[in-house]
């Protein structure tokens, strides 16, 4: 049965025109959201060559600056502005700390429009006021990206709903499934070799539309060959899904418009309801502490702390004997107060910050477990992590941000304490970022979307119908 | 080939086949006769396997049909009052695909044969089902059942519909299979064609078998007169 099944239903599928139109509508699809994940992923490149560019206008200007003292020239600049100055220099020359995008980035947007892609600590600077956050339009928002990930998550099970919603019921309605019982066959089979092959098809339109897209957009799938065939074994199994969902839907619905109504719930329930559903349990359960209160509480902890600022310094000295220098007097000037004094800040907003971020975190955490009950959050997830777009990409990001603020400011601190100049040779010893990604892991979410979809295939294969209802 | 035992199928409190005491045995054509709703399609529906009896068992082949629905198909070919085939495939390709599921493989030339055989002409072969007339699907079913080399042949009201000519045609075609051996089971309203290709007919009311004839006992004026008697009706004196 199989062998004519699959040399017929590939007849049908022609002749009816259904591989032409799905091959013609998820080329356009897969084409324009991989044309607007591009767009995203060269605004983001040119954002951060421009500050790139930026920096190394700034380092060749104070470069020269430093050159010139050293030569004994002296500078018409306020001893503010004075390159020598540790501080300045740390401050007026921040690395652009970036999370330089994948080459997978152009298939999702994820979280890349909220968070942003670098930063730039200075010496004086605070871990916690670092600016994360992507200034958006809210209308995008709104109406969140068009990019890939998108089509497969949101637009890809529509098109495998009506490629797939009737094959039991169009036999019955039409009249021809009484002649087809009649032959000797399981018409149960018979309708999963039928939506097999359909899915067969559908997997086949898919791997050659995606690889034209990607060829088109210059992807190079020769050396991403791993990204690729992981988007596509997610892609697979979750196309694998909803054609389970179709089958099961087959089987126990008896007409196409309960078919499809069945299936748009499903719809519906994972792809809209769950994702939503799970983020609000996860506000109730953890909820973020306000915002305006965190900010209250760092202004009055900050304006205490200045207002002690001599106090606070003499305490970091005798904390710090490291930075004692040979004077008697330990006389010190505004920089140095004010780094003792952001030290204590720091110190005393600890509690504080680390309730937000594990507030933050505990919500994360419940996300990502309760995503195993939304295969569209699985794939959602998944999809983000091939891109690197992920909340985990950007924790990770911000992570290793706050480590490099740390390193900068410890480098230029000594020389502060000590009263020792910058000077042009320490330049080359400059802390440098390099963003580390994190390893891509999305196997376990296939083989669980492989493993649910096998739990409903044997519960619908499980023989609890006879085939006589199936007729009738 | 064909035989019941006392077949019932009830519905709730509706009876719709009392205890039928049925058999159609190698080249022979039964005709059930009956007005609608008389249990004949119903009959048909349990020789296929597609209602379960509520009492009584029917056999095709001896073989009880719902202890061994898939091998009993084997042995047996339907034809729906509407044939419905797929559309966009042609008389071959739709041949090709029945006989195939019913694991029968054939050449094409061998299908060509078959759907030679079955009457069809040979201009249609490659043209699309969609196209076809009533009467050329019906000739379609017919090959289906040629290529399956069917023992048994169950047809509900396969002639109705058809203008004089394609039903005539018909009649040839189900003798022809009659030779070759085939039990026929038709369901018809049709008497005159039950007259004329028929080997022995019933007439069937509320679910029973109240009369049967060897065709050669009884006249086509007798029959007619029978089934309106049968049915209640009065007999019209012209």
């Amino acid at each position: 049965m199989l062998k004519y099944n699959f040399k017929y239903e590939w007849l049908l599928l022609i002749r009816n025109r259904w591989i032409q139109v799905l091959t013609i509508l998820l080329f356009i699809l897969f084409g324009f959201a991989a044309y607007n994940g591009t767009q995203k992923v060269k605004m983001r490149t040119s954002n951060l060559t421009s500050a790139i560019n930026e920096l190394q206008i700034k380092e060749r200007e104070i470069l020269s600056q430093l050159d010139s003292l050293e030569a004994g020239h002296e500078l018409n600049i306020s001893r503010w502005m004075m390159p020598t100055n540790p501080v300045v220099t740390g401050n007026l020359l921040p690395r652009v700390v970036n999370m330089p995008p994948k080459s997978t980035a152009f298939i999702s947007t994820g979280q890349s429009d909220l968070f942003a892609h670098y930063v730039q600590p200075i010496v004086t600077g605070e871990d916690s006021t670092m600016n994360f956050k992507e200034m958006t339009s809210p209308t995008q928002l709104l109406f969140g990206s068009f990019d890939l990930t998108f089509v497969i998550v949101y637009l890809l099970p529509l098109l495998i709903i009506a490629f797939s919603f009737n094959i039991l019921a169009s036999e019955r309605e039409r009249g021809s499934l009484k002649l087809l019982a009649s032959q000797p066959i399981n018409i149960r089979v018979w309708v999963l070799q039928k939506l097999g092959l359909r899915f067969f098809w559908l997997v086949m339109v898919i791997i050659i539309t995606l690889s034209l897209v990607f060829i088109i957009f210059d992807f190079d799938i020769k050396t991403n060959w791993m990204s690729f065939i992981t988007l596509l074994s997610i892609i697979i199994a979750y196309t694998l899904f909803w054609f389970v969902l179709a089958f099961a839907t087959n089987i126990w619905i008896r007409s196409s418009a309960k078919n499809a109504i069945t299936l748009i719930g499903f719809w519906i329930l994972f792809v809209l309801l769950s994702p939503t559903l799970i983020n609000q349990i996860s506000n109730t359960l953890y909820p973020i502490p306000s915002r305006t209160l965190m900010l209250n509480e760092m202004r009055s902890i900050k304006s205490e702390a200045i207002k002690k600022q001599d106090e606070i310094l003499d305490n970091f000295l005798r904390n710090h004997p490291e930075y004692a220098t040979n004077d008697s007097k330990q006389a010190r000037g505004f920089y140095q107060k004010y780094m003792a004094t952001q030290q204590l800040i720091q110190d005393e907003l600890k509690p504080l910050l680390s309730e937000f971020e594990s507030q933050i975190n505990n919500q994360h955490k419940l996300v990502n477990a309760s995503s195993w009950f939304s295969p569209a959050l699985i794939v959602q997830n998944s999809l983000n992590q091939i891109a690197g777009t992920s909340t985990g990409d950007y924790q990770n990001f911000k992570r290793q941000s706050i480590i490099f603020s740390k390193e900068w400011r410890n480098f230029f601190k000594p020389m502060l304490f000590k009263g020792e100049k910058f000077k042009k040779s320490d330049y080359k010893n400059l802390p440098e970022f390099r963003y580390r990604y994190a390893s891509v892991n999305t196997y376990s979410k296939t083989f669980w979307l492989i493993i649910i979809s096998s739990l409903i295939l044997f519960l619908v294969l499980t023989p609890n119908k006879h085939q006589i209802e199936l007729i009738s | 080939m064909i035989l019941t035992n006392n077949l019932t199928k009830s519905y709730g409190g509706l009876t719709a086949l009392d205890a039928l005491n049925l058999e159609v045995k190698e080249g022979e054509i039964y005709c059930l006769l009956g007005a609608n709703g008389a249990g004949k399609t119903t009959t048909i529906n349990l020789l296929l396997g597609f209602l379960k009896p509520t009492s009584g068992r029917a056999f095709i082949n001896k073989l009880d049909v719902v202890e061994h629905s898939k091998l009993t198909k084997q042995y047996l070919a339907y034809i729906p009052e509407n044939l419905m085939l797929y559309p966009s495939l042609n008389a071959i390709e739709n041949l090709d695909y029945f006989s195939g599921i019913a694991n029968k493989s054939f050449n094409k030339k061998t299908l060509q044969s078959i759907l030679t055989e079955a009457g069809l002409q040979e201009s249609a072969f490659y043209k699309p089902v969609s196209k076809y007339s009533k009467g050329m699907r019906q000739k379609v079913g017919v090959a289906i059942a040629l290529a399956k080399d069917a023992k048994v042949l169950l047809l509900d009201e396969p002639t109705s519909g058809l203008d004089p000519k394609a039903s005539f045609e018909f009649g040839k075609l189900l003798q022809k299979l009659r030779q070759k051996g085939v039990a026929t089971l038709m369901a018809t309203h049709d008497l005159f064609r039950a007259k004329e290709v028929a080997t022995t007919i019933g007439i069937m009311k509320d679910g029973q078998l109240k009369q049967q004839w060897h065709v050669d006992d009884i006249s086509l004026s007798d029959l007619e007169k029978n089934y309106l008697e049968t049915m209640s009706y009065n007999t019209i004196e012209l």
